[in-house]
């Protein structure tokens, strides 16, 4: 047993174990540089090199993928570890530090993947397009360094935060949730810096007529920077709590014992929380995203919403729509561990309703898919008197709802074993159901002037819409943390106690967000279409083209196959390392707890 | 545990083949970047119409908001009717001219019911030269069947600015490296060496590599040996680029890339801070070990 206060808060032994990660880093920098340095001098010299068979293009995307998700993986699990170990903390519960600190274990191994992958892609990136990465790397010059001393930066404070978990507790606890708090500000510099990069090859700025540097601050800070970054950070967070807890859903599955089942039934949860929570606002800053490339080409706009690429918008909306089933599915299944919660059955019926139409309203085309023929006797593309089937209008209200329903599936969820017994308790539920009631006619209100209006003012509406759904959210919570405050418990939740159906949502969820991953990075980048730097710099390689949607996911699925592959190799292997504490289970209290 | 872990894997492999399915049924189609296009003074009209056609369908991507045929998108006016509307649009425009300002400023005049949202075709990503823009309107005039009117006139060619590929810096690195002192290109530099915008006529690439590397190989004629310096302070990748330069302004193509550019300078300065890193944590490490003995000393004595 190590006793915290009389340990310093940073050992040789922790710091050992960070100079390693160092140590791993120098080395796989520096064996990188000398392959590449190499390769460089004995082939021939070329603006685009071929690699034989796999291709230039997929040889590049497949490890640009997996990197990407293995970086959001790394960015999001220290995420979801700190907003955990603050949650244990405050509430002074164990387990929450337990279930932080058995996630930040993976970080060490799950760095190593991702910087392989780095190092490959940089190798492949500089050998098949050595004149394009030559402009880039000439024209962002100082990022590249900044970056590489942020990759040090972070692997120092991230190893310090796993290796300083046993020996910064009790009074040094405060100084390890700022070591964690420091962690996610690093990464969140890192993923800033290498946004800067792609989406300048997006929304290009900062450069003159010919394409020489003029403001480097202006390159970086191009459209579609921040609304990049933040999705993305939105998006680590859920995919960091959809990984969390479809590990859960493992070891739940194979647990011996019904302590062990009720501890990954709670982690599981609080996993499926993290995710789901920050899925939620993930729509609304993709709408910000797309504001943005409207803003910089209309035409990019057209084609990535309207054009070539609108049928993989369709795929996005069955994975989300889906997404949306798996998480109401979850959460009811897991009322069914908690006493009282029967009370809202009633509910789901409804509930499934709004989901389902949603779904088929969300996945439906703008336009139905018609031979010449066909099209001939319609005279044009649109049916005469049903025109266009798919449009924003109906789309935009059908999402809005669906996150509103998944909102009160959480609502419920928390309630279940709860009955407020504030005095102000039936003006406090009368007026949360107003607000949600007035959300929702505003959305349909919006929803049907949208189809009588231009589609400039109809854009605009969406706003309208947002607001009024996150606004009845955060009444909503706002009304509802005071309303169950010393709430009358009618019984402790079942741990464990929940249907093993429930654990394939939770894969569900994982695979589903890390397909939406793949799926999403490829119409970011495949919207430039066969520029390397949208409208600046032309692809003049033989892989220029826009593949087939269907070859595009077929690549897109292999990844995200590949990547729950290695994933799950990281935990397996992670879970044989022995640390220095060793790995006594945290026993989760079956009774008298709550996870809230 | 197993039969578990192959549920698991099953049900992954179901998951994921049934987007890889959804994928198989929306509509297949591949679209290859445009095909370049040359126009001249002397390019046919009919063909100049033909050209037209091509940019509005590629190059341009005027059809991802306007059509040209029966089927299209309709976010646009009708393409098949511009020419014809346009002698009426703009009084006082005559109608090629409306035809052109309509392409290269769109915002000039925008035809009711219609949003301002169309990208000016000389601006990227069309980045049309004003032969491209006229031979579109060639193409307008012909779908409305019509005659072309517009003329290619040599400012316009010379304009013509195609896509560009991966840059070449050559130009600017003259600047870096003071190559300009001495030298003129282009109608800039110094008069002490060589012009050198038709040095690639007379010389092979690898010959100019060699003369930057080391002058001493061979000198002008008329110009005294051993006044340029030796070029060895010069990245590789930055040679490599000065020659593609030069070769370019002879019409020779030579590829910049192959050596170790743009890493010369990068790796010395990867493997500074490689070195700062693991030196500045070995010392936190020694002082951590001797602060831990020293603790203990403390504690024994």
């Amino acid at each position: 047993m190590i006793h915290p206060s009389s340990s310093p808060p940073v050992t040789p032994y922790a710091l050992k174990g960070v100079y390693k990660g160092i140590l791993k880093v120098s080395v796989m920098l520096a064996l990188t540089y000398a392959l590449i340095s190499g390769l460089a001098s004995i082939l021939p010299a070329a603006d685009y090199r071929e690699l034989p068979l796999l291709g230039n293009r997929v040889a590049v995307w497949i490890p640009a993928q997996l990197h990407l998700m293995f970086a959001a993986f790394v960015l999001g699990v220290p995420i979801f570890a700190v907003i955990t170990e603050i949650i244990g903390a405050v509430t002074k519960e164990r387990r929450y530090d337990e279930l932080a600190r058995e996630f930040t274990k993976l970080l060490a191994m799950a760095y190593t993947v991702t910087a392989v992958l780095g190092c490959m892609l940089l190798a492949l990136l500089v050998l098949l397009y050595p004149k394009f990465v030559g402009y880039m790397s000439e024209l962002f010059k100082p990022t590249w360094l900044l970056y590489i001393v942020l990759i040090f930066g972070e692997v120092i404070v991230a190893y310090l935060y796993w290796y300083g978990w046993d020996t910064m507790q009790g009074r040094y606890k405060k100084w390890h949730i700022a070591l964690g708090v420091l962690v996610n500000l690093w990464g969140t510099a890192l993923l800033f810096v290498a946004d800067a990069w792609v989406t300048f090859m997006m929304s290009p700025s900062g450069i003159d007529e010919a394409n020489h540097l003029v403001s480097l601050w202006d390159a970086v800070a191009n459209h579609t920077w921040m609304p990049i970054n933040i999705h993305r950070l939105l998006a680590n967070v859920a995919f960091g709590g959809a990984i969390a807890a479809a590990y859960a859903a493992v070891r739940f599955l194979n647990a011996s014992t019904d302590e062990e089942r009720a501890r990954f039934d709670w982690m599981g949860y609080v996993g499926s929380f993290i995710a789901i929570g920050a899925f939620i606002p993930l729509p609304f800053a993709g709408y910000w995203l797309g504001r943005e490339i409207y803003q910089f080409s209309e035409q990019m706009g057209v084609s990535m919403m309207g054009g070539s690429f609108a049928w993989l918008w369709i795929l996005q909306a069955s994975l989300i729509g889906s997404l949306f089933f798996a998480a109401n599915f979850y959460l009811w299944l897991g009322m069914g561990r908690i006493p009282g919660a029967n009370r809202y059955t009633k509910f789901q019926v409804l509930m499934i309703l709004v989901l389902a139409l949603g779904f088929l309203t969300w996945a439906t085309p703008r336009s139905i898919i018609a031979t010449g023929g066909e099209m001939a006797a319609m005279g044009g593309s649109h049916h005469p008197f049903l025109g266009l089937f798919g449009v924003m209008a109906a789309k935009n209200t059908a999402v809005n709802l669906m996150i509103l329903t998944t909102f009160m599936s959480f609502m419920m969820y928390r309630r279940g074993n709860r009955i407020p017994v504030v005095p102000w308790a039936t003006v406090g539920k009368a007026l949360q159901a107003l607000v949600v009631a007035v959300a929702v006619g505003i959305v349909l209100f919006y929803g049907v002037y949208s189809y009588f209006v231009p589609s400039l003012v109809r854009i605009g509406f969406s706003v309208y819409q947002v607001s009024a759904v996150l606004g009845a959210m955060a009444v909503f919570v706002a009304i509802d943390i005071p309303l169950l405050k010393g709430a009358r418990e009618i019984g402790a939740i079942q741990w464990g106690k929940i249907a093993p159906r429930a654990q394939y949502a939770l894969f569900f969820m994982a695979i589903v967000f890390t397909l939406l991953m793949g799926l999403m990075g490829y119409i970011r980048s495949g919207i430039r279409q066969y520029w390397h730097v949208y409208g600046r710099v032309a692809d003049e390689s033989a892989h220029a083209y826009t593949m087939s949607h269907g070859s595009a996911t077929l690549i897109v699925s292999g990844i995200v196959l590949v990547f729950l592959l290695l994933i799950a190799g990281v935990f397996a292997l992670t879970a044989r390392q022995k640390d220095k504490r060793g790995d006594a289970p945290a026993q989760v209290a079956l009774a008298g707890e709550d996870a809230r | 545990m197993s039969r578990t872990l192959a549920k698991i894997l099953v049900f992954t492999l179901v998951v994921i083949g049934a987007f890889a399915y959804l994928g198989q049924l929306v509509p297949q189609f591949v679209e290859h970047p445009p095909q370049k296009v040359v126009i001249t003074t002397t390019t046919d009209k009919a063909d100049l119409a033909e050209f037209g056609k091509k940019l509005v369908r590629g190059k341009g991507g005027c059809l991802v908001c306007h059509k040209d045929q029966e089927t299209g998108n309709e976010r646009g006016p009708d393409l098949r009717k511009a020419a014809a509307q346009a002698p009426s649009r703009k009084p006082g425009t005559a109608a090629e001219d409306y035809l052109i300002e309509s392409l290269k400023e769109p915002g000039a005049f925008v035809v009711d019911g219609y949003p301002n949202m169309m990208p000016a075709a000389v601006k990227p990503p069309a980045k049309m030269s004003m032969a491209e823009v006229k031979a579109v309107v060639a193409y307008l005039q012909v779908l409305a069947g019509g005659e072309p009117s517009v003329t290619i006139l040599p400012e316009d060619v010379a304009t013509a600015a195609a896509a560009t590929g991966p840059v070449h810096r050559g130009r600017a690195l003259m600047d870096t490296h003071a190559c300009i002192a001495c030298h003129s290109v282009a109608g800039e530099g110094g008069a002490i060496g060589p012009e050198l915008t038709t040095v690639a006529t007379r010389h092979e690439p690898a010959t100019l590599l060699s003369k930057i590397r080391q002058p001493s190989t061979w000198t002008a004629e008329g110009f005294p040996a051993g006044v340029m310096p030796v070029g060895d302070a010069i990245p590789e990748g930055d040679l490599h680029e000065i020659v593609a330069y030069l070769a370019s302004l002879a019409g020779k193509s030579y590829s910049a890339t192959g050596a170790t550019s743009p890493w010369s300078h990068e790796g010395l300065r990867l493997g500074l801070v490689i070195l700062i890193f693991n030196l500045g944590m070995l010392l936190v490490l020694v002082l951590a070990r001797r602060g831990e003995r020293a603790r203990g000393g403390a504690s024994h004595g």
